[in-house]
């Protein structure tokens, strides 16, 4: 194993999540807050971060996707990444449960760890990563089997010790407020079920190999209203057990789900080549409320109208 | 204001594109299709009409004999084709579906060998069958391996010549299953091999088993290669082993149908005949798999 880094940035105060609306009262909420000294440097690192990056840079072959990125995630959080599309929330989201690695091509530098651990080390057990942070993603992607197939599928391939497989995919799908809905098909194919049902048997799936950290990569986009709905739910009764990072396009999910918000845009440099990076990282209510970076203020109000 | 209304005159009027090139268009397709369809017909017509009459238990159950044409069957062919078959799909299948595997789910796409082995298989493919049969001949038939012209000879024959369709149509079946289900079953720690095992070969099998049986009855009707690898003896005993002697339904008519006497005609008739409803079967079985369980992702 590496040695242990400290995770956190120095002396930041504790920030209390609040559940306000972060539009309201924006004034009062930030007073607080540490203001960040340079846009490129987390506002406050999280708390007790499950993961870190430090300065985190992705190729696709020769074209640089993403550069400059620090940020930490804190324990039993939501942290959202917002910004433009091509900017690299999912190529970011994906280097940390090193699903980049099926990429042809794809390099990643500098420092992913996951408590002090860089996973990015030869003799780290991918497997092992993938297990502890699991992945939702866009589409909902069960597999043709049927729905306790899916869930026991994590389970079963990570080799869990499990005196009872019934027990496990009850408690997943409980987990993912699937259960009531299923409870009485679970031999049934998964793909009879609606969309947002399916986004949920994913969710329920991730949780069954009892990760540390979910990802989600715009797990709503594909789904009405009201399935979105139950999703942010889900997501904020979720926080209270897991790490959780979302990336999405939605702003107002954003501000309702998560605690801290990173906003990425990619601008042209000098040769034109167009290279992600972060550009604020700060509490939603500050990202929300009263932004840093004109950049971040121009996104979010041109999106707010 | 008022509603702006549209008469058929303001271009919305059919037949401003003309009719005649469309439907000439289509009567070209129809009348080539047409033609094909009357082509086959008339085939199978003229071998069922000549065929019809020795399609007898005889055929199925007598073997063959150079003296009574007339109660002559080709058993020791059926048993034959059946030996090679079995055999060919034996040594083709589980290579050929492990190379499509290695392909598709673990070579690293960009790598120049992997590209080259790729390009080999396609070129493979379109090696004409008595090369594979000269091949057989040269170093398994005869030395350095020396086992003779025997069903295993045959089946290795064959087997060479179906590989690359093998290959092809397998990865095929694989290429068809969506990413999706591969970063979903890796994204939950799971293993390549467990992925490729647990969840791309069993959504890929429908299309593997289809392109497989069709592999195996282009195997099946195909003589160059066999008579090659000295399957036209004279045989009159079924094969009881893969080192047996034997003879195949192709090479058995092959070697019926120049002979003078008519009663030989009519028996190389009923074995095409039989040899048809045996390809058909396996088509059939393909297209009922296809179409049971075909999926719509
Ligand atoms: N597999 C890949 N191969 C090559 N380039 C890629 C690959 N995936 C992403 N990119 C490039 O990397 C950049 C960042 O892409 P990424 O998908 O991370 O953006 P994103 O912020 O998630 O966008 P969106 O909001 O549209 O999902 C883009 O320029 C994209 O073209
Ligand atoms: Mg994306």
């Amino acid at each position: 194993m590496k040695e242990q880094t400290p995770v956190t940035r120095a002396e930041h105060t504790s920030v209390t999540p609040t559940d306000d609306k972060p539009t309201d009262e924006p004034a009062a909420a930030h007073v607080r807050l540490d203001a960040p000294s340079s846009t490129l440097r987390p506002v406050d690192g999280a708390p007790d971060g499950v993961i870190e990056l430090r300065d985190l840079e992705v190729f696709y072959g020769d074209f640089r996707a993403v550069k400059d990125v620090t940020m930490g995630f804190g324990s039993k959080e939501i942290t959202a990444l917002i910004g433009p599309s091509g900017c690299g929330k999912s190529t970011v989201l994906r280097c940390l449960n090193r699903m980049n690695d099926l990429v042809p091509g794809a390099r990643v530098q500098g420092r992913v760890a996951y408590h002090g651990v860089d996973i990015y080390e030869p003799e780290v057990d991918v497997i092992e990563v993938r297990r502890r942070i699991g992945m939702v993603f866009q589409k909902p992607n069960p597999f043709p089997k049927s729905i306790f197939d899916n869930v026991a599928y994590g389970p079963r391939v990570t080799g869990m010790k499990t005196d009872n497989m019934d027990e496990v995919v009850e408690r997943a799908l409980r987990g993912a407020a699937l259960w009531d809905e299923v409870k009485d098909k679970l031999k049934q194919n998964a793909f009879g079920l609606s969309g947002g049902q399916q986004q949920r048997l994913c969710i329920a799936r991730a949780i069954a190999t009892s990760p540390e950290v979910i990802l989600m990569d715009e797990p709503c986009s594909a789904l009405d209203p009201i399935a979105t709905a139950k999703i942010e739910d889900l997501m904020v009764e979720l926080a209270a057990t897991y790490t959780i990072i979302i990336v999405t396009h939605n702003m107002q999910q954003a501000a309702r789900v998560s605690q801290r918000t990173g906003f990425f845009t990619a601008e042209a440099d000098d040769m034109g080549h167009r290279t992600g990076r972060l550009v604020e990282f700060a509490t939603t209510e500050h990202i929300f409320g009263n932004p840093t970076d004109s950049r971040t203020e121009a996104y979010i109000t041109g999106r707010f109208g | 204001m008022t509603t702006a209304t549209l008469t058929l005159d303001h271009g919305l009027r059919k037949g401003r594109r003309g009719t005649l090139g469309p439907s000439v268009f289509a009567f070209v397709l129809w009348a080539c299709l047409a033609l094909i369809c009357a082509f086959l017909f008339f085939l199978l017509a003229v071998i069922v009409q000549k065929g019809i009459a020795r399609f007898d238990l005889d055929l199925v159950t007598n073997q063959p004999s150079k003296i009574r044409p007339e109660t002559a069957g080709v058993a020791s062919a059926l048993y034959g084709t059946l030996w090679v078959s079995a055999l060919t799909a034996f040594i083709a299948l589980p290579l050929g579906i492990a190379a499509a595997v290695y392909l598709e789910e673990y070579a690293q796409q960009n790598h120049w060998w992997n590209r080259m082995i790729e390009l080999n298989i396609q070129n493979l493919a379109a090696v004409p069958t008595v090369i594979y049969g000269i091949l057989v001949l040269a170093f398994v038939v005869r030395a350095p391996l020396s086992i003779g012209a025997v069903v295993l000879a045959g089946g290795i024959a064959l087997a060479l010549l179906i590989l690359p369709v093998v290959i092809i149509t397998t990865r095929e079946a694989l290429r068809a299953v969506p990413e999706e289900i591969r970063s979903g079953s890796l994204a939950l720690g799971a293993t390549l091999w467990q992925t490729t095992w647990r969840q791309v070969l069993p959504a890929a099998v429908p299309g593997i088993a289809t392109g497989s049986i069709l592999a195996l009855s282009r195997a099946i009707g195909e003589a160059a290669p066999l008579i090659l690898v000295g399957a036209t003896t004279f045989v009159t005993f079924n094969p009881d082993g893969v080192l047996s002697r034997y003879t195949t339904l192709p090479v058995q008519i092959f070697n019926l149908v120049p002979q003078d006497r008519q009663e030989f005609r009519d028996l190389a008739y009923a074995a095409i005949l039989l040899l048809i409803l045996v390809l058909l079967a396996m088509n059939a079985l393909a297209i009922w798999l296809r179409n049971r369980y075909q999926r719509r992702w």
